[in-house]
């Protein structure tokens, strides 16, 4: 009873923190000189109100999902995984130079699978390396993994400036388009299956993380190292498990916005996407469930703001301030209980 | 687990509930009438999109495709609606703000920057019926028509001013990406300065970025310590760089803009655009219907005789003497007997690239892949 009580005060809860965020958004709105309820009403309609809209929310939301549950695999693990943005772009890296060099002439069942695991091992190495410096030389993963980001960027640009560039681009820094039957087939105009993938793969690890024996080694380490430890959970062995598995996730994400979206890799692909999910994964409190709903919000946001800069002529980056506050509103929300 | 179950449905529920709420507060209905709402609240009037890659307050290219924006909305009053969204990355990104503008009912669009011709392509391919203006690229589609102007002309009447300023014979230059129309401005610049200074030369650095101002202000740091007088550039936001010259007292060539007032004393001039008219013409064109087969539709190059491109005012350090003598090519140009890739040039390995009585077609110059003589630099294949 009391246990039921509890939850439907959570859902009052955060329900109360995003009211009080669209309302602190509407006061900053009416300072800057513009109607609340139109931009509102404005992001709502000419986002959700048609179906090209919501397929552009979800294919935006498809890369944070991702991240978000790798973020939340490392969290759990008690690592602070930021490098979700570095593993993304160098899966995106991976599977672009698989599909450019290796898979060109590869059919569809088996040349998408292909580039998949490319992006994956593409990930994998990268969170792989901030594993390993984590767990043998005891370097702070927060920082290894953010400063890993830029050497990701830039590893990137060093390929699209270099063998992987497009011969026909005039020299502009981006790669060749990927085979037509290398891109993930579609479920609607413009949205790829990459949704799908990250649903089912945001199911799974809920499933295994709050089921499986595996999942409890990976919530004791998270809850308390030394008492792992004295358990005998492999501590070293787990985490580098855990940063291993959320680099493939996050690969795979980059590799969805190669086959799914863009087409071809440019030094700008994919960038910030990573920090997105990040940001998805700390407002579901790393849940990876809950991750998929606080992704679609911040790529609803982050589409309507677009729709908002268009018809009032406020800037985009106006958007970015509501996914602040709402952000900061469901930690305060957290922080109550 | 029940309780994490919970949490979750909490998060979502809370989620769906605000966005239903509010779309309550508007009582909007299915997909359908919103576009035509959105349709219908635009009236008689044609709407025009414009997305730009950077800030309309750059002091450069997005400033200069912000002021042509803001003609196109003063000529035609309530009989278009200018759209405008600014920062938009180059890549699919691009794509998606298009097909927003088009959701609220564009049907003329300008992607302004050179990497977004590739998004645009993809749509522009999705609405046959739209028309779309690109700026600056190579490729067209039938109906996407790209158009820019030959800045390499004033770009080098900059050169002139430059080449007469340093006194060490080192001009430095701040690229961004070794592309084609980056390249015609170095090369010009440095045959501008050559023109007015035989030993003058042009060392490069390229950013990589259109607008970073850290790195931008590495690149001029590194060009000034080793000894270069006079900093241009080909950024689309010129403030750091013009500023920093200020500061540090050596000259500055703008571009894009005009942007005088940020470096009152060592301001030289900058190659600027004027696109009022011509964003004016291109968009009338296609509302009426007449771009299939219109000089737009296709390649489109202008250059300072239709007065697309031009010099920027002159600073107070520029003599009387250059003045006259830019001045005096500048009109050269105007009457077309003058162009800035004329006659007998080498590119950096000493090979002829355009021969003794010959003059450079806009298809050539645009085509350029090298460093002309006086070039220091590489460009990166």
């Amino acid at each position: 009873m009391i246990k039921k009580l509890k939850g439907t005060k959570d859902i009052l809860m955060t329900f109360v923190s995003l009211l009080v965020a669209v309302l602190v958004y509407g006061i900053f709105l009416i300072i800057s000189g513009v109607n609340p309820l139109d931009i509102y009403s404005q992001m709502i309609t000419q986002t959700l109100g048609n179906g090209y809209g919501i397929g552009q929310v979800i294919v935006k939301s498809t890369p944070f999902i991702l991240v978000a549950v790798a973020t939340t695999i490392s969290a759990k693990a008690g690592l602070v995984n930021v490098g979700g943005e570095g593993q993304l772009v160098l899966g995106a890296l991976t599977s672009t130079i698989a599909a450019v060099f290796l898979l060109d002439g590869f059919p569809s069942f088996i040349g998408i699978p292909l580039m998949a695991v490319a992006g994956m091992l593409g990930g994998m190495f990268w969170s792989g390396l901030a594993g390993v410096m984590r767990v043998c030389w005891n370097m702070n993963e927060t920082l290894t993994t953010v400063i890993m980001n830029y050497i990701a960027y830039d590893i990137v640009a060093y390929a699209v400036y270099g063998r992987l560039k497009d011969p026909e681009s005039f020299n502009w820094p981006m790669s060749p388009k990927i085979g037509a039957q290398l891109k993930l087939p579609e479920i609607y105009p413009g949205v790829s299956i990459g949704i799908i993938i990250a649903v089912v793969i945001s199911l799974t690890t809920w499933f295994i993380l709050s089921k499986s024996t595996g999942g409890y080694k990976l919530r004791v380490i998270g809850g308390n190292v030394e008492a792992a430890r004295h358990a005998g959970i492999p501590v070293a062995a787990t985490q580098i498990k855990a940063f291993l598995i959320s680099g493939a996730i996050s690969g795979l994400a980059g590799m969805i916005e190669i086959a799914g979206v863009e087409g071809r890799l440019r030094t700008t692909t994919g960038t910030n996407y990573g920090y997105y999910g990040f940001l998805a994964a700390w407002m579901a409190w790393n849940n990876p469930l809950a991750a998929i709903f606080t992704a679609l919000l911040i790529g609803f946001l982050s589409v309507s703001g677009n729709v908002v800069e268009i018809s009032s002529g406020l800037p985009s980056s106006c958007t970015k301030i509501l996914m602040a506050i709402i952000l900061l509103s469901i930690l305060w929300k957290g922080k109550k209980k | 687990m029940r309780k994490e179950m919970k949490k979750l449905l909490g998060t979502g529920l809370a989620g769906l509930s605000v966005a239903a709420m509010l779309s309550g507060c508007t009582g909007t209905e299915g997909g359908a009438d919103t576009a035509q709402v959105s349709a219908a609240d635009n009236g008689d009037a044609a709407v025009v999109g414009f997305i730009f890659v950077g800030a309309k307050d750059d002091y450069g290219y997005n400033k200069a495709a912000y002021l042509g924006s803001l003609a196109v909305e003063e000529k035609f009053g309530d009989k278009v609606k200018v759209l405008r969204s600014e920062n938009v990355p180059e890549t699919e990104e691009a794509s998606r703000t298009l097909e927003q503008m088009i959701q609220q009912g564009a049907t003329v669009l300008f992607p302004t920057s050179y990497g977004h011709l590739y998004p645009a392509m993809d749509v522009a391919e999705k609405h046959p019926d739209l028309v779309f203006y690109h700026q600056g690229g190579l490729e067209c589609a039938d109906n996407l028509g790209t158009y820019f102007g030959t800045i390499y002309e004033p770009y080098y009447l900059a050169g002139m001013a430059a080449g007469a300023a340093t006194e060490s014979d080192k001009l430095g230059f701040v690229g961004s990406f070794p592309i084609p129309q980056v390249i015609e401005n170095i090369n010009a610049f440095e045959l501008g300065a050559k023109a007015m200074n035989p030993d003058v030369t042009t060392t490069v650095i390229f950013t990589s970025s259109w607008s970073d101002p850290a790195l931008q202000t590495s690149a001029a740091n590194s060009l000034i310590d080793s000894g270069c007088d006079v900093i241009a550039q080909h950024q689309d936001s010129t403030k750091t760089i013009i500023e920093l010259c200020e500061d540090k007292g050596v000259y500055a060539v703008g571009y894009h803009a005009d942007a005088s007032e940020l470096a009152p004393n060592m301001w030289l001039t900058a190659a600027i655009w004027k696109w009022d008219e011509l964003f004016c013409d291109m968009a009338e064109t296609a509302i009426e219907g007449k771009f299939d087969g219109s000089i737009y539709d296709g390649k489109y190059r202008a250059g300072i005789a239709e007065g697309v491109v031009d010099l920027a005012s002159f600073g107070p350090s520029v003599s009387q003497e250059t003045k006259d003598a830019i001045n005096e090519v500048k009109q050269k140009m105007i009457d077309g007997t003058f162009s800035a890739f004329s006659g007998l040039i080498k590119d950096q390995n000493g090979n002829v690239v355009c021969e003794d009585g010959h003059t450079m077609t806009v298809d050539e110059a645009e085509s350029m892949n090298y460093f002309v003589e006086g070039v220091i630099g590489t460009i990166e294949e």
